[in-house]
């Protein structure tokens, strides 16, 4: 019954673009709570999938659907009152696209087929255009037009990797289903080099997609035109199920010996990703490209963590997880800024903290951990990833790894100090609904409460899905 | 043989004002008119040799060189050309490079001669004719690697001779009909028709071949026609040999074939010339581009083959 | 001796080259029209066996490459009336002989890889590379916002050739899906391409720089 979950939220999408606004608003926060019932009891049952050559539930799809729908969820509550004060000419696309793109990313959670995962992921591209178009403006309509094009012709590298993962099979003489448990099984076999060609090209293509530079491109201007609850979607979860890809693919790579090659390729485009938000980070202007970049660079982060392999794959798996719940909080917060100020410069924004003084501890919150501050799991993450890397020999990218987060750090504390503290001539408190921000301190909450205390299954579900990259203390 | 092939030398020299003529007809038949006799070419012959010529007092030898050296080299060329597939005059290994710069030398006096009556227009006419067939050498030669390559030899009889086109498109297969385009290409170039040039244009400024013969008269101007009507006569046999590429086994049946697909070649040109409009000057250069073009992607297919 | 499949091969080269060198919109959309046909049926001259259902699936293939995405585009740029011609950034003389290395380039890249499929054709390999790697130079070298989704379309005829040809075992409903999804992505681009109009009144990507890093 697996399937049901794709399903059921991509009728919900289609129907919401024929019903009222109204019934539409309802429709995603119920659309929500469904979602979160149905992937929760996936984690208590553990049911099998009805295709079983498309579908599977794996530890790592597990960890991202169970995060999309947390998200969705706690997104939906407040996109419910940020519908209410923004105007939007069409709402019912925006509802209707939101529960499509819900459904997209779930499919990549769920699917084990090498070309299924690629039509849903592309499937998400495609899902979350509209939502970028929300505001039809000319900025917004050449995000639009970069995030398609962009991401179209990555996605399409990947699925020539796909492609050659199945030569690969064929060069090795093998019948096995093209599915990525399948070819995990029967990797040894593969031909190494249509193997790691396949690997490249299915990096650069999802790379596109999880926003690792140089394919970073469409990302900040994605990021800063899409409405905020759309945002937070398209940062907390969508780079998610990009990563997924690779990750399945990284593992084909680990069964049949070539952890060595992936572990470097994925090493240099994380730090190329880091070293490139270091580089754009200082001079934005515009908070919610600042948070994109914080995004590549986290993604980078990932992506490093996962190259190196051992406690670093773990620690990168933790980073993902947070960045996500931390992230999009962070987007939402700026939604209220940006309902509150009606601005997205930097310059013309000043005393968060005296007019609107709870947003203020949300976005201030979600700095400080998204920065690496303890108690929050991002610290956990990168401390990790860092101690990976010194195990592994790899002295020379750890420092370079640590002088660029410093340096994203600086960039991002000059701006929110900005934005924080800096003096405004008007002075009157600006007032929020209490549902744009509840969500984001659950969001923090539990990124602290996930540093602190993990569950068991939780905990078992990283460890088994980092051991098949060569991860694991 | 020697006999046979000197009659069909000849023979071709003599009715190529004939096929040309073909194209006038052609033309007039899409404009709806009934178009002048298929003899016109031999009247206006014969009317340019019976007067005399007129020189410009600022010209030198060279402008009476012009003519004569360009009809020289034309006439030469076709003594290497196989017609109807019979073997030709002359023949040795390596005789392409030799017909193509034959021609080339044409070209120069023809250049030359233009440049030497000093006029600005003939000088332009000049700077293009030598500019376009520049492109349609490159093609030339392109074909020619390709050819070689194909049969490892470097003589025209080698390529067009007898059975020898029939080996050729059993070798290299379809590529050899891009070929035939590219050929076709520089049949158009090299000898001025439209859509590059246009004979009949009456405005200087959109010419090229006729502004270089502008001041020429009489029996100079008639033996550059004659010249004229050699070389398309030459690059019609050559796309007339590769699209009917059989051989009868006997002289008779294959001159009729030969004429046949002439005959076809010719009413092409008058149609492409028909249907066509001029291109602009600018867009010229890509028109003859892509023979070469054409050419070098046959090679690249062939190779792919041959290897 | 060249067999059918590589005839047709050639064909494509041919209209890759074409692409290059014409300046008019919808003579390109034309010739991709063109090209997408015939790669759609060059599964049928693989002489792999055939059942009755993949014959249909791919004559499906040809009516949507050949037929309904090119229709999409032409549709987009016939409604909005824009300029039919193409500013390129690369010259289309420099263009086209661009294309002609870069077929002799993929050409002797492509001796150096043994896809065991597809042995029995020269062309096949050589013609996919040149297919992606055109669609990406369409995509860098116009300025106009077409015929960068033109580029798209070529890349993904690339990919669509090598994921019928590379594998016997390709054949598959999946196939199906990824259709689906360049159909769709060609319709939201061509809904794009609309709103660029109204929007900025032309279609010179250049207009759409505002926003940078």
């Amino acid at each position: 019954m697996v399937e049901l979950i794709i399903l059921i939220s991509f009728m919900a999408g289609l129907l919401a673009f024929f019903i009222p606004k109204v019934y539409g608003r309802q429709l995603l926060v119920v659309i929500g709570v469904i979602h979160l019932f149905l992937s929760i009891s996936l984690w208590v049952k553990r049911p099998e999938a009805i295709f079983k050559a498309y579908f599977a539930v794996t530890a790592e799809g597990m960890l991202s659907l169970i995060v999309i729908s947390l998200l969705f969820f706690l997104i939906s509550i407040y996109s419910v009152s940020y519908l209410e004060k923004a105007e939007i000419q069409s709402e019912r696309i925006f509802i209707g696209s939101m529960l499509i793109f819900l459904s997209t990313m779930t499919m990549v959670t769920l699917s084990d087929h090498i070309i299924v995962m690629w039509i849903a992921i592309e499937a998400t591209t495609l899902a979350s255009a509209p939502l970028i178009y929300t505001y039809r403006t000319a900025e917004a309509l050449e995000a639009t037009w970069k995030y398609v094009v962009v991401c179209s012709v990555g996605i399409a590298m990947a699925l020539l990797g796909s492609v050659l993962l199945r030569v690969a099979m064929d060069a090795g003489h093998i019948d096995a289903p093209a599915s990525f448990s399948g070819m995990t099984a029967v990797a040894k076999s593969m031909d190494p080099r249509w193997l790691k060609a396949g690997f490249v090209f299915i990096l650069v293509g999802y790379g596109t997609k999880m926003g690792l530079a140089p394919m970073h491109t469409w990302m900040p201007d994605a990021y800063s035109e899409a409405p905020s609850p759309a945002s937070a979607l398209l940062s907390g979860v969508l780079i998610n199920c990009a990563y997924l890809g690779i990750f399945k693919t990284n593992q084909i790579m680990h069964a049949a010996g070539l952890g060595d090659f992936s572990g470097k390729i994925l090493m240099i485009f994380g730090l190329i990703s880091i070293l490139a938000a270091a580089t754009f980070i200082l001079k934005q202007t515009e908070y919610k490209r600042l948070l994109a970049y914080s995004s590549i660079e986290n993604m980078g982060i990932v992506a490093f963590g996962t190259g190196i392999g051992g406690i670093g794959a773990y620690g990168a798996m933790i980073c993902l997880i947070h960045h996500s719940l931390i992230k999009s909080s962070l987007f939402l917060t700026s939604g209220n800024i940006m309902q509150g100020y009606g601005c997205k410069i930097i310059e013309n924004i000043g005393e968060l903290v005296s007019r609107m003084p709870r947003t203020f501890v949300a976005f201030f919150g979600g700095f400080i951990a998204i920065t690496g501050f303890p108690p929050f799991g991002m610290f956990i993450g990168e401390m990790l990833i860092i101690i990976g890397a010194f195990r592994t020999g790899h002295q020379l990218e750890a420092v370079i790894f640590m002088i660029s987060i410093c340096v994203i750090f600086a960039g991002l504390a000059n701006q929110i100090m900005k934005i924080s503290f800096a003096e405004t001539k008007t002075k009157h408190r600006i007032h929020v609904p209490k549902n744009m921000l509840w969500p984001q301190y659950v969001l923090l909450l539990t990124s602290v409460v996930l540093s602190f205390w993990m569950p068991e299954t939780l905990y078992e579900t990283i460890v088994v899905a980092v051991n098949s990259i060569g991860g694991g203390f | 043989m020697m006999i046979e092939s000197m009659i069909l030398w000849l023979l071709g020299i003599l009715l190529a004002p004939f096929f040309s003529a073909i194209i006038l007809k052609i033309k007039a038949f899409f404009g709806g008119k009934k178009g002048p006799s298929l003899l016109i070419n031999y009247q206006t012959l014969s009317k340019l040799f019976k007067k005399s010529s007129v020189y410009s007092t600022s010209t030198t030898f060279i402008f009476k060189l012009g003519p004569m050296v360009s009809l020289c080299a034309t006439l030469t060329v076709l003594l290497f050309l196989p017609i109807a597939g019979h073997r030709a005059l002359v023949s040795f290994d390596g005789d392409v490079i030799f017909i193509f710069y034959l021609l080339g030398l044409g070209r120069f006096f023809t250049i030359a001669a233009a440049m030497d009556t000093a006029s600005p227009f003939e000088g332009m006419g000049a700077a293009r004719e030598a500019f376009f067939p520049i492109i349609c050498e490159a093609t030339m030669f392109m074909l020619l690697v390709l050819f070689y390559k194909l049969t490892g030899e470097l003589s025209l009889a080698a390529y067009f001779a007898e059975t020898r086109p029939l080996a050729l498109w059993h070798m290299a297969g379809s590529s050899l009909f891009f070929v035939v385009v590219s050929l076709f290409i520089v049949l158009l170039t090299e000898n001025s028709r439209v859509p590059v040039d246009d004979p009949t244009t009456h405005l200087e400024l959109t010419m090229i071949h006729e502004v270089m013969v502008l001041d020429h008269s009489g029996p100079d101007l008639g033996l550059i026609e004659l010249g004229s009507f050699c070389k398309l006569f030459f690059y019609a046999s050559l796309v007339a040999r590769l699209i009917c590429p059989f051989d009868m086994g006997h002289l008779l049946p294959n001159m009729g074939v030969f004429a046949g697909s002439l005959l076809l070649v010719y009413v092409t040109v008058g149609v492409t010339e028909s249907v066509i409009a001029r291109f602009r000057m600018d867009t010229v250069p890509r028109f003859v581009l892509s023979s070469f073009v054409l050419a070098f992607f046959a090679i690249i297919i062939t190779m792919e083959f041959i290897k | 001796m060249i067999g059918p499949l590589d005839t047709i091969l050639s064909l494509v080269l041919l209209s890759i080259l074409f692409s290059f060198g014409t300046s008019l919109l919808p003579g390109l959309i034309k010739v991709l029209a063109f090209q997408g046909v015939i790669v759609s049926i060059v599964p049928l001259l693989l002489g792999h066996e055939m059942a009755t259902g993949e014959i249909v699936f791919t004559l499906i293939t040809m009516v949507i490459r050949g037929v309904i995405i090119p229709l999409c585009i032409y549709l987009a740029i016939k409604k909005v009336a824009i300029r039919r011609e193409v500013e390129p950034i690369i010259g289309f003389n420099a263009s086209i002989l661009i294309g002609l290395i870069l077929i002799a380039a993929a050409t002797l890249v492509s001796r150096n890889f043994v896809v065991p499929s597809i042995s029995d054709s020269a062309l096949l390999l050589s013609t996919t590379i040149t297919l992606l790697v055109g669609g990406m130079f369409l995509l860098i070298a116009r300025r106009n916002a077409i015929a960068m989704v033109l580029g798209y379309i070529m890349m993904e005829n690339g990919i669509y050739l090598a994921g019928t040809t590379f594998s016997i075992h390709s054949r598959h409903i999946v196939e199906f899906g990824i259709l689906l999804d360049v159909l769709a992505a060609v319709m939201i681009m061509a809904i794009i391409l609309q709103n660029i109009k109204h929007t900025f009144d032309d279609m010179d990507t250049a207009l759409l720089r505002t926003l940078k890093e």
